[in-house]
């Protein structure tokens, strides 16, 4: 039974990752918390060869590993996003590291880890291969977010996170194994080829597809699964936080769509129904519940649940436009979230984090730039046109209205009216309020560096729109036909 | 046949009881103790559908490894089950309700078990007979060639675990007296022996 | 040549009003009486070949609005009627621009002053060179706003901020009558081009439209509507109440736009949309109706007021009314013959107490006058000459006219016409009875101002008494020389097509013929018992007024008070307007709104926030059942409902 060695050159990012990770860890435990720093620098540069090397990969879709690997255009273009927003939190934590006491090379080392894992839930053309990726992801995270453990809150962060994730693992493998069960095979070539022979839907693999799509859910925080989302982001360290809330979601965006419009394409009139729910739940709830947050980490918990509800309207719309629709969504969710962090880590009085919106007040009269950039994202994530946020919404609400989810769309708009008030609201306290005590001057090299991108990007997104946007067509397209 | 469905019914009677006793014993070790009678159970169960190997990966690593540390665990916390459980019953009655509709779909799911016809077909590697080969050995076939990927990646998983446990507990703790053994050895004479001369009556 | 006319005073209010810092007081005074004084010259050239070659010509400045079945464009029509009304437009602005030069010298806003003034010019020319609807509703509007503009001229007087908006106000009721009316033509005809409209109106009478499930003769309804409008504008009873407030604003405004021209703008109007009114009698004969009564309600009050301005200015009404009884009989020619005998008369009485006013410091009350007309003389002459103009003594303008109006009323044979004949008489003693008061009241008898104001009873700059003069002149001589050819043997030709006149309604022919001695002369004779009259009552015996007034104390209350219209649409629209809307803010917008509407959502959201955020207790096995939830709700779903 000898098999043939499997091509790796496909998965040559992940390789070199994989033992990028190897190798800063041996230099971590070797140099001590000094090299915290410089192991640091090293993952971001890791991080950026693995994203040249995603880029510079061959054109097409490839798969290897016997099935259970697969890379295409919509592979690349998630992959991009997850290592750009990994690399983005590994420089926005260095200060905060230093500052807190949490010099500890480990950090970088299971950031990269756990976006290695990410990579494997982009690439997973396997129920096997997907939960091994999300494990090893989930795994990471898990630690990170209970990394200050001295800190009650980032235990407490860390524990419920791993407590809520093992049973949403057990569920996602729950439904992998009615799936196995009822269609005789874990690949998704294997499984798409079964339905598109024309059987009916077995109620087994609708279940199993059931409890699949919830054990997902969990990761990208849908509502009703999102319960942890809150008390994480507020619980674990501010840089951690921003990392959650931009790389896992993509991956776990990527691999919701990737699932959804792979394999279970053909059940679409079936997985519609509770992407539908859950869309519309997310953008309730994290409109709504926002509107009472005074802590700005558990503000931001609550606005991304409500991003994810927007970016489900664009796969409820299950079309080649909807997935585009989702690309190009969390693209810029990306970019506005590391922005909008990025000040977050600026929140600093007396050596001390703080996490209220109210200690925002005034910022416009003591920093001005940073208001103004925390402006520009909020107006953003508002949906405000010309910000980039604007765009995201426009092309998944119109996704919604092609695929005639037109109740979809218009609670779309109605809740994204809701949330503006809590987004518009930072900015009154930025620039009508009472100012608080001065933040602690000044914003680190990494720090404004971050913000200067996102922030021109997020600004500036509407006069060069046409790589982003075809790159998603691109990916779509591949994702559909394929 | 027929001692095999006795053993079948046996090993699945015990099973649930002991599941049940799990949640309902009072006391935490004896939870953990009816949770190994489940496991030795379970491994009873696979070892009649001729899973050998998966039943004493059950026994040693489940039993062997993790209900023993469980068991260290609950005895070494001194946790009041009595008082978690109190708010526990609070929710009985919605949370059985819920685990009722849970239990009548999940029977529903099997109820309308239709496999898809093609469905062994597309199996990756069909299990040979035992005659032919033995399960360690189509599971290693499998697991090095078909599963490579899979399972180079949960290495990684192991080594983050690894990690992961160590970034949470070890900690250089001011204060702890430890043995330095490469001190001990090193050290010399001058240091640390000093002679004197003490006259009498007057003490160091 | 006309567009110069018309854009003239434009361009001069443009650089007064946005160039006024740079140019300086003297240079707005040049540019604006320059501007509008050529417009005057080149008006009367406009004239004088009108009288000469008589075709109507249209110029076409731009393509206005083009939507669907709806177009406008921007024309002027050059025809007799426009020419009389450009004449008299731009004559009396001139005047009244080159009189405020003195009036107004020592005014720190000069420029503001003077564009303002140039910028109703240019609105009056666009109203009254209208080729269609639209474009004279935004002349109409426009008058309106530079009469708002310059009746609250000194906006730091609270009287004159309340005038201005009243007058606004109480023109937005017309306006909006006029708007539907224009809506209605629309509506009816298809177009708002008044060649359009002419032609077709005749084809439209007694065809009828269903409104709310009545039938209504459609041309009435438009014609009422419009007439509405000029109702407004022209201060007609029931919307007449603005007028007498609204002379909070500088006397030369009062002379220009509240007595001249744009009152009259509802006249000019009816007389434009002759060949459609004429069609509908039943509207004309509520013209008739409202005008008549307007000009003996308007006397009325004329007769016990003291404020001088106020005086003129229900004079003003009054003779309003006369001018629309003669529209109302069909004597379209008369009505506006008035009008510019009137414009030049009135015009002359209001600078005439602007100039008494400026010699008393400002003092506008007659009762605080008197004895100044040594000191003063050429005003005094000047006030003779448009009061006797006024009262309508031969050779004096206002004789032909108004004598020809009372004489078409009753020539027109129908009970309106005789109730506006007996109307116009009774009117016309009342007038020669206040303008004798006035000028009684004002120049002769004892002094009664204070020591200090007679010290400085002064003649007014030659800048000021000139306009008095040519506009005397114009009192005197226009209803002479303008007789043959407006309302005698040359009318027919000299107005063309303009005016139509029904051959049946032609009233004034029938006036023309010999009448019955008194009415012919009926005028003429109750002008000078009125003179009679006043004479005895404020030189002869001083102490008769008082006297009457005890006598008749109800009487002269109502009368003094305004006949009590201000208390009336007080009561009936403002405090009834007031209890609505507080009715409203309170529980239609403050409950219902707001409460269900912006507040009631932004509460709810709030709510809901609050118990969105209460979910999150922070417990884990909440956190992991509200998943088992989930997940057995998604499971459920798919069973029983897919």
């Amino acid at each position: 039974m000898n098999a043939p060695f499997p091509a790796l050159s496909p998965a040559l990012p992940e390789i070199f990752l994989v033992l990028c990770g190897f190798a800063l860890l041996l230099y971590g435990v070797f140099r001590g918390d000094r090299s915290t720093r410089s192991v640091g620098y090293l993952a971001v540069l890791a991080l950026v060869i693995t994203a040249r090397l995603v880029i510079g990969g061959a054109d097409g879709r490839a798969v290897t590993f016997e099935g259970l690997y697969v890379v295409d255009s919509f592979a690349r273009f998630m992959k991009v996003l997850v290592l750009l927003g990994s690399a983005f939190s590994i420089l926005i934590a260095r200060g905060y590291l230093e500052r807190e006491n949490m010099k500890r090379p480990e950090f970088a080392v299971l950031i990269v880890l756990a976006t290695f894992g990410m990579l494997m839930m982009i690439s997973a053309n396997d129920l096997i291969s997907l939960y091994v990726g999300l494990e090893t992801q989930s795994l990471a995270l898990y630690v990170v977010a209970a990394m200050r453990r001295d800190n009650a809150k980032s235990s407490e962060a860390g524990l419920k996170y791993f407590l809520l994730g093992a049973l949403s693992s057990g569920m996602l493998l729950y439904g992998a194994s009615l799936v196995y069960g009822f269609s005789g095979t874990t690949n998704f070539d294997g499984v798409a080829r079964l339905l598109m022979q024309g059987n009916h839907p077995s109620v087994g693999l609708v279940a199993g597809l059931v409890f699949v799509a919830a054990g997902l859910a969990f990761k990208v925080s849908a509502v009703p699964f999102h319960m942890w989302t809150p008390d994480v982001y507020e619980g674990a360290p501010t840089p951690i936080t921003a990392f959650f809330a931009v790389a896992p979601k993509v991956a776990a965006v990527a691999l919701f769509v990737r699932v959804l419009v792979g394999p279970f394409g053909e059940m679409v009139g079936e997985w519609r129904q509770i992407i539908y729910f859950c869309s519309v739940a997310s953008m309730l709830l994290g409109s709504f519940a926002a509107i009472n947050q005074h802590n700005i980490k558990r503000l931001m918990a609550y606005s991304s649940i409500g991003h994810i509800g927007y970016a489900l309207v664009g796969l409820a719309a299950g079309t080649e436009e909807g997935v585009r629709g989702v690309l190009i969504y969390m693209a810029i969710y990306v970019f506005m979230n590391v922005g909008a962090f990025a000040v977050i880590l600026s929140m600093r009085q007396k050596g001390r984090m703080v996490e209220e919106i109210a200690d925002l007040g005034g910022l416009s009269r003591r920093q001005p730039m940073l208001a103004a950039a925390m402006a520009v994202f909020m107006f953003s994530m508002a949906g405000i046109p010309p910000m980039a946020g604007f765009f995201g919404k426009l092309y998944v609400f119109l996704a919604a209205i092609q695929a005639q989810l037109y109740v979809l769309a218009v609670l779309g708009v109605l809740t994204s009216v809701v949330g503006a008030f809590y987004y518009l609201r930072i900015i009154k306290v930025m620039y009508f309020d009472q100012p608080a005590p001065a933040f602690d001057g000044p914003v680190e090299f990494e720090v404004s560096a971050v913000l200067t991108v996102t922030g021109l990007f997020t600004l500036l997104f509407f006069v060069f729109p046409s790589p982003i946007l075809s790159a998603a067509a691109r990916a779509a397209a591949a994702l559909v036909a394929g | 046949m027929i001692v095999q469905a006795l053993a079948f019914y046996l090993f699945s009677a015990i099973m649930v009881a002991s599941a049940v006793m799990v949640i309902a014993s009072r006391n935490p070790v004896h939870s953990v103790v009816f949770l190994i009678t489940a496991f030795f159970n379970a491994a009873g169960l696979l070892l009649l559908i001729g899973a050998e190997f998966v039943a004493m990966i059950l026994i040693i690593v489940y039993i062997g490894a993790v209900a023993v540390l469980f068991l260290f665990v609950v005895m070494m916390l001194d946790v009041d089950f009595g008082q978690l459980r109190k708010g526990a019953s609070q929710y009985l009655p919605l949370g059985g309700a819920v685990g009722l509709v849970l239990l009548a779909e999940l029977l529903l799911v099997l109820g309308g078990w239709v496999v898809a016809p093609s469905a062994g077909t597309l199996a990756l590697a069909p299990t040979p007979a035992v005659e032919q080969m033995s399960n360690t050995v189509a599971l290693g076939h499998v697991l090095y060639t078909h599963y490579f990927y899979v399972f180079q990646a949960s290495g990684v998983v192991l080594l983050i675990a690894m990690i992961g446990a160590i970034v949470l507990t070890l900690r250089e703790r001011q204060g702890v007296r430890r043995q330095r053994i490469e001190g001990q050895v090193s050290r010399r004479r001058d240091e640390v022996v000093a002679v004197t001369k003490v006259r009498v009556g007057e003490g160091v | 040549m006309l567009a110069a006319v018309v854009f003239l005073p434009l361009i001069a209010a443009f650089i007064a009003g946005f160039f006024g810092r740079v140019i300086g007081d003297r240079g707005a005074q040049l540019v604006t009486t320059g501007a509008v004084g050529l417009a005057a010259l080149l008006s009367i050239v406009l004239f004088a070949q009108v009288i000469h070659t008589p075709t109507p010509q249209t110029i076409e400045v731009l393509r206005w609005i083009d939507v669907g079945e709806f177009q406008a464009n921007w024309e002027l029509r050059f025809d007799a009627l426009t020419a009389v009304m450009l004449l008299v437009v731009t004559v009396v602005s001139a005047m009244v621009h080159l009189y405020s030069i003195g009036y107004m010298a020592e005014d720190p806003a000069i420029p503001r002053f003077m564009a303002y003034l140039s910028l109703f010019t240019f609105f009056m020319l666009s109203l009254v060179t209208a080729e269609n609807f639209v474009q004279m509703y935004f002349g109409w509007e426009g008058v309106g706003l530079a009469s708002y503009l310059l009746i609250n001229f000194w906006y730091q007087r609270p009287s004159a901020n309340a005038a201005s908006i009243k007058a606004f106000l109480v023109n937005r009721v017309g306006d909006f009558g006029f708007a539907l009316g224009i809506m209605a033509v629309f509506s009816l005809v298809g177009s708002v081009d008044f060649n359009d409209v002419f032609q077709a109106a005749p084809e439209l009478a007694g065809k009828t439209f269903s409104f709310l499930g009545y039938d209504c003769d459609g041309l009435t309804v438009a014609c009422l509507l419009l007439f509405m409008g000029a109702m407004g504008k022209s201060a007609q009873l029931g919307l007449h109440t603005w007028l007498p407030d609204a002379m909070e604003g500088p006397t030369p405004v009062s002379a220009l736009i509240h007595a001249a021209t744009m009152v009259t703008a509802g006249v000019f109007m009816v007389a434009r949309l002759s060949p459609v009114f004429e069609y509908a009698p039943t509207a004309l004969a509520v013209v008739a109706f409202v005008g008549a009564s307007t000009a003996f309600v308007a006397a009325t009050i004329g007769l016990t007021q003291f404020d001088i301005k106020r005086v003129i200015a229900y004079s003003t009404m009054s003779q309003l009314g006369y001018m629309f009884f003669a529209l109302g009989v069909s004597a379209y020619q008369a009505a506006i013959f008035h009008l510019m005998t009137h414009a030049f008369f009135k015009a002359l009485l209001f600078l005439g107490a602007g100039s008494v006013i400026h010699a008393m410091h400002h003092e506008q009350d007659m009762r605080k006058m008197g004895g100044i007309w040594k000191l003063i003389p050429i005003t005094y002459a000047m006030m003779w000459i448009g009061s006797l103009a006024l009262a309508g003594i031969p050779i004096f303008a206002g004789f032909y006219s108004k004598d020809l109006i009372v004489d078409a009323a009753w020539a027109s044979g129908s009970g309106v016409g005789y109730y506006a004949f007996a109307m116009g008489i009774a009117a016309a003693v009342m007038t020669a009875f206040y303008s004798w008061r006035l000028l009684i009241m004002t120049f002769h008898g004892a002094p009664r101002a204070d020591h200090h104001t007679m010290e400085h009873v002064h003649e007014s700059p030659w800048v000021m008494l000139v306009p008095l003069l040519v506009l005397a002149l114009g009192a005197v001589f226009s209803g002479i020389l303008g007789f043959h050819l407006f309302v005698g043997e040359g009318r027919a030709a000299f107005w063309g097509t303009a005016i139509k006149v029904l051959p049946g309604h032609d009233s004034i022919g029938v006036a023309e013929q010999p009448l019955p001695l008194l009415i012919e002369h009926g005028t003429l004779i109750v002008a000078l018992i009125g003179i009679a009259l006043a004479y005895v009552f404020y030189m002869a015996a001083p102490r008769l007024p008082a006297a009457l007034v005890a006598r008749c104390r109800g009487l002269h209350r109502f009368i003094y008070n305004k006949w009590y219209f201000d208390e009336l649409y007080q009561f009936l629209f403002v405090d009834f307007a007031k209890w609505v809307g507080f009715g409203l803010w309170k529980s239609g917008d403050g409950a219902v709104i707001d409460g269900v509407g912006p507040d009631g959502v932004a509460a709810a959201t709030r709510v809901l926030g609050q118990k969105a955020s209460g979910l999150q207790t922070g417990y884990v096995y909440h956190y992991a059942f509200v998943m088992v939830i989930g997940i057995v709700g998604l499971v459920g779903w798919f069973y029983f409902f897919s």
